[in-house]
């Protein structure tokens, strides 16, 4: 039966599902630390449990989840120093981990706001559900982050270049392209969830063929409207096929000259207000994370939070959040300042290990060995 | 109905049977399950930095191109066992691989692959442009062979050979493939003996135009890749007769087709037809009827023919005049060896992802098979193996520095260490995959698992430019060169690695321990031994044929098998030598120690070659001791085996579906029905 209304993630036990509802709606359901923490402890209680057969994930009001409660980390950061947000984030990708490789399906009903930390916690999980309220972004690049929580995986698997596009810009999208691009893996009109729940709820089965099926039953295929970007992934693919984020401008300036469209001109204005760090080692990230396993994309992905959190290459994230979350000025004095200042070497270092003593790379959690569903297996 | 039951049952059986204790062995399920080996295998280094000092240069250069293949569907994307594949449909006709090599060739232009490949200048773009073609070789042999003849024949002759109005006027064109290039060379009569072409060229003094013609149907041009279906442009090579004076082998400038693609007059052109393999390039026939070219396309940085007719060279000597246009096959060959190392490289990593997870009989009933590659004969079969080819990777970033960083002091030394590497990297290249394509047994045959098929692919690289024995005469030769010079002028070893000869012999203890076996000084020493003693045995007995009163060519033919012995020995030492050079820059640490035991096994199984026993460079007992030490090896890497090959750094849809969830790939629900 549902858990306590104060509680941040709502439990309820039906028949083989469990539903998992994100309850703190005030913060478009931001995942805190706690949130993180109880979610974990679920999954690993669930793995083990053959009683559990299914598990879906859902978000209370308007909002699926906004994304990692980056204010807090901050916070704690300027309370207890960079190992604090550092284990915030190490907690958040073991989760994100443990979601990609889980041996139960996972279904998450993508009702409303789904961004950063959100997409974390679900594009990981084997069936992802858009509707007509989903609003997808990765907005990390406008903050000084980069598209992280295994994002460098998803993302770079989209189809042609669609990842770099999403990942730089923080573009977002709406339920139809969610589903066209893969990102989601059915859209079923808001009005039918309740019923698509009840018959989930009813399965007795692991097999996602049949669950696929299930959803199918109340799955509509919408079409993208014709102004959608997703229409346009030719161009988006000479662009951001480049490879660099000085020859992604330049390329988008050579097509906005040729075709007159405002998401050219709307996207070159975003790049050029991102974070020139950000924007630098988000590139290289889809682009190494396109040829890794989901368990190294994480692990470097930490090693690259780790970095970003101790500040030591340069400071965006802190005025990131100043900006955009805290003063709401909106207007963050990125440094470097241009593209062409941040070093090929300054991007490296983002790669590489935290030299600091007792820092250690990300501990994936241990899997089991034998019977992991395929689609679990081709992850690795 | 039945079979959905079927497979939900196994299905449940997998999930509810799957306890929490997790064992290494198999748990009782009613079918096989794949197991993941990154699941089950540690990583005591780091392969990132592992795979940055394999490759050696431009990792991220490569990881672009390699995304640029993966997400464009011209590449044949195909998904199995849940991941995407790409590698051509090798199942198309001939016309259809063709056409689609030539499609990839576009899309990489419009990304700007190739900027700067012609125009640009320097190491930094040389090095790039040797990465690209080192990805763009493990999708494909087609396209890079056709890259490669556009860019670095036809290219490369235009580079070296002209002079600067035809820099000017072709190189930017080339980069841009506004013109297609290739290289008219071999001839139906004459391959690796280019002298001997008979293609002729004579001079019209009235019109300023040479006349190229084929005399006869021996003199055709053969193989020319690209000739077939897409060149507009060639390279000629022919004899330069000029006033009934033969100047020997010159190279010319020929349209072969306009730009439409008709072919032009007086040139004929037929189809080489279906090969073994690489048939995504249209390897071509081509005769010129008198076909008349301005004087200006006389490619005339070695030797020119004034408007009035008459020959003007610097370089009197004709053998020099010659060498001098032998020079751009060293980039071919250079690319040749470092693809040859990349295709083994697939082929292991496949072998062993598979011996990782396929496993074949128990050793006591009711117990779990077991895995390939812990069966120590597996080992054997495979990790001296892996070893080699971790050798050959630092030999051919050597050979790559090398030739980036040419002299005209250095041309000897990189025409002998890339006849040498080049040999050794292709010839071991098809003994590797075929151990590989053995190890996967079935799987093996499977066009869609690579490994077989990549025999037929690169069988070529033995024999074209340069064929592989040749090669290996000319490096015997050259070392026998050298000691005579060394000799004559009583001068020390310098140069080739051959320092060594100044030293006193070394000296193989009569017990080889293991700490012995496994010191980097001994192994070079007894590299150094075999290499000092076949150049000794060589050269003397070539000298008593020359003292018998025989010719140099004759003496060299009749002791052609010492000859083969001495390139392996050197071309075996050479590489040693970067592999040591390659552990010397790293510090301390796991890395360094998987590492030095690669190099231990890599030295031991040179020191396993038969020359040490015909010889008598090691004793019976000393061999004895070698090949058990080899076998400790095997077993001592075994842990590591995963680790190095995903060293290669050849993302997972490079290799092929036995290499990751084979029972997923071949399930019935992966079947079109």
């Amino acid at each position: 039966m549902a858990s306590s209304q104060h509680e941040q993630v709502l439990v309820e036990e039906k028949s083989f599902a469990r539903i998992l509802t994100f309850n703190r709606t005030k913060q478009l359901n931001a995942l805190s630390f706690q949130m993180i923490s109880r979610l974990l402890e679920l999954f690993l209680a669930y793995e083990d449990d053959p009683n559990v057969k299914l598990i879906i994930l859902k978000g209370k009001g308007r909002s699926f989840c906004a994304g990692g409660d980056v204010a807090a980390v901050v916070h704690d950061i300027r309370a207890g120093g960079w190992r604090a947000g550092a284990n915030f984030f190490m907690k958040e990708f073991t989760l994100n981990y443990l979601m990609a490789t889980y041996s139960k399906p996972q279904v998450s009903i993508l009702n409303g706001i789904v961004m950063g930390g959100g997409n974390g916690a679900s594009m990981h999980g084997r069936f992802r559900v858009a509707t007509e309220n989903s609003l997808f972004a990765m907005p990390e690049t406008a903050l000084g982050l980069f598209p992280d929580v295994g994002a460098s995986y998803f993302l770079s698997r989209l189809p042609g270049f669609f990842g770099e596009y999403l990942g730089l810009t923080g573009a977002r999208l709406d339920g139809v392209e969610m589903f066209a691009c893969g990102l989601a893996t059915h859209f079923v009109p808001s009005a039918k969830l309740p019923m698509l729940e009840a018959a989930l709820c009813a399965v007795d089965s692991s097999d996602p063929a049949i669950i696929s099926s299930i959803i199918g039953q109340y799955s509509e295929r919408p079409s993208l409207k014709e102004q959608s970007v997703y229409n346009r992934l030719d161009v988006i693919d000479r662009c951001f096929s480049q490879k660099t984020v000085e020859e992604i401008l330049s390329a988008l300036e050579r097509e906005a000259v040729d075709r007159r469209e405002g998401w050219i001109s709307t996207t070159i204005q975003t790049l050029k207000k991102a974070s020139p760090t950000s924007l630098k080692i988000s590139l290289r990230s889809i682009r190494v994370g396109r040829l890794q396993g989901v368990g190294p994309c994480l692990v470097r992905e930490y090693r690259m939070v780790c970095h970003v959190m101790r500040g030591e290459f340069s400071k965006d994230f802190f005025e990131g959040c100043r900006a955009i979350l805290l003063d709401k000025d909106k207007n963050p004095k990125w440094e470097p300042s241009k593209l062409e200042l941040v070093a090929d070497s300054t991007v490296d270092s983002y790669f590489s290990k935290v030299k600091n003593e007792d820092w250690e790379d990300l501990k994936l959690p241990a899997r089991p060995k034998f019977n992991l569903p395929p689609y679990v297996i081709a992850k690795l | 109905m039945d079979r959905a039951y079927q497979r939900t049952r196994i299905l449940t059986n997998h999930l509810i049977l799957n306890s929490p204790a997790q064992t290494d062995c198999l748990t009782s399920n009613e079918c096989l399950s794949y197991s993941p080996p990154e699941l089950s295998e540690k990583y005591a280094f780091d392969v990132s930095e592992m795979r940055r000092l394999m490759d050696g240069h431009d990792v991220e250069e490569r990881d672009r191109l390699f995304g640029l293949i993966i997400q464009s569907k011209l590449f044949n994307p195909r998904v199995r066992g849940g991941k995407v594949f790409v590698s051509p449909d090798y199942n198309q006709s001939m016309e259809q691989q063709r056409e689609m090599t030539w499609k990839r060739i576009e899309y990489l232009l419009e990304r700007g692959v190739f900027g700067g490949w012609m125009t640009g200048k320097g190491e930094e773009v040389e090095m790039k442009r040797f990465a690209c073609f080192e990805v763009l070789g493990l999708f494909d042999h087609s396209i890079s062979i056709k890259l490669g003849v556009h860019f670095f024949l036809w290219g490369g002759a235009i580079q070296f050979f002209g002079t600067k109005h035809h820099h000017d006027k072709w190189l930017r064109d080339t980069e841009n493939y506004l013109i297609k290039g290739c290289f008219s060379m071999t001839e139906l009569g004459h391959g690796s003996n280019v002298r001997g072409i008979e293609t002729v060229t004579t001079y019209d003094s009235n019109t300023g135009e040479f006349i190229i013609n084929t005399p006869c149907e021996s003199a055709q041009k053969y193989w020319i890749g690209g000739a077939a279906k897409h060149a507009t442009h060639t390279i000629v090579f022919s004899q330069l007769n000029i006033n009934g004076t033969n100047e020997g082998v010159h190279a010319l400038i020929a349209q072969i087709r306009d730009a439409d693609g008709n072919v032009c007059p007086n040139i004929r052109i037929a189809d080489c037809g279906h090969k073994i393999g690489l048939n995504g390039v249209d390897n071509g026939r081509i005769w010129f009827d008198n076909v008349r070219v301005p004087r200006e396309n006389l490619l005339n940085s070695v030797a020119d023919v004034s408007p009035d007719g008459k020959y003007l060279s610097a370089i009197k000597d004709p053998d020099q005049r010659f060498a001098a246009f032998l020079s751009p096959l060293t980039a071919g060959r250079v690319n040749i060896a470092v693809n040859a190392v990349y295709q083994s490289k697939v082929g292991l990593a496949i072998a062993i992802r598979y011996a990782l997870t396929r496993r074949a009989f128990s050793l006591k009933a009711n117990e779990p098979e077991v895995l390939l590659l812990d069966y120590p004969s597996h080992q054997r079969r495979l990790l001296p193996l892996l070893a080699k080819i971790y050798a050959m990777s630092f030999g051919a970033n050597y050979l790559k520095m090398l030739y980036v960083r040419r002299t005209p002091q250095s041309n000897k030394t990189i025409h002998v260490v890339s006849s040498s590497f080049k040999a050794t990297c292709t010839w071991s290249n098809m003994q590797i995959i075929q151990e590989c394509r053995e190890a996967c047994g079935g799987q093996g045959l499977k066009t869609e698992n690579r490994v077989g098929h990549l025999k037929a692919e690169h069988d070529v690289q033995s024999t074209f430019e340069g064929d592989n024995n040749i090669l290996m005469q000319q490096v015997s030769k050259a070392l026998f060169a050298e000691y005579v010079a060394a000799q004559k002028r009583n001068k020390v070893f310098k140069g080739l690695g051959l320092e060594h000869m100044n030293k006193p012999c070394p000296v193989i203890p009569s017990q080889l321990t293991s700490t012995t076996l496994r010191c980097s000084q001994f192994q070079m020493d007894a590299l150094c031994l075999r290499e000092r003693e076949l150049l000794n045995r060589f050269v003397a007995d070539v000298s008593q044929c020359l003292a018998r009163g025989e010719s140099k060519e004759h003496a060299f033919n009749t002791n052609y098998q010492l000859a083969e012995d001495l390139g392996k020995a050197f071309s075996d030492r050479a590489i040693f030598q970067t592999f040591v050079e390659a552990e010397a820059t790293l510090a301390a640490g796991s890395l360094k120690d998987v590492l030095g035991m690669v190099r231990s096994l890599y030295a031991l199984t040179c020191l396993e070659d038969v020359t040490y026993l015909r010889y008598g460079y090691l004793s019976v007992d000393n061999a004895t001791a070698v090949r058990r030490e080899i076998t400790k090896l095997c077993s001592e890497l075994r842990p590591h085996a995963l680790a190095l090959v995903s060293s290669f750094g050849i993302p997972d849809a490079f290799l092929s579906p036995i290499a990751f969830n084979w029972i997923d790939a071949n399930s019935w629900s992966s079947v079109q029905h």
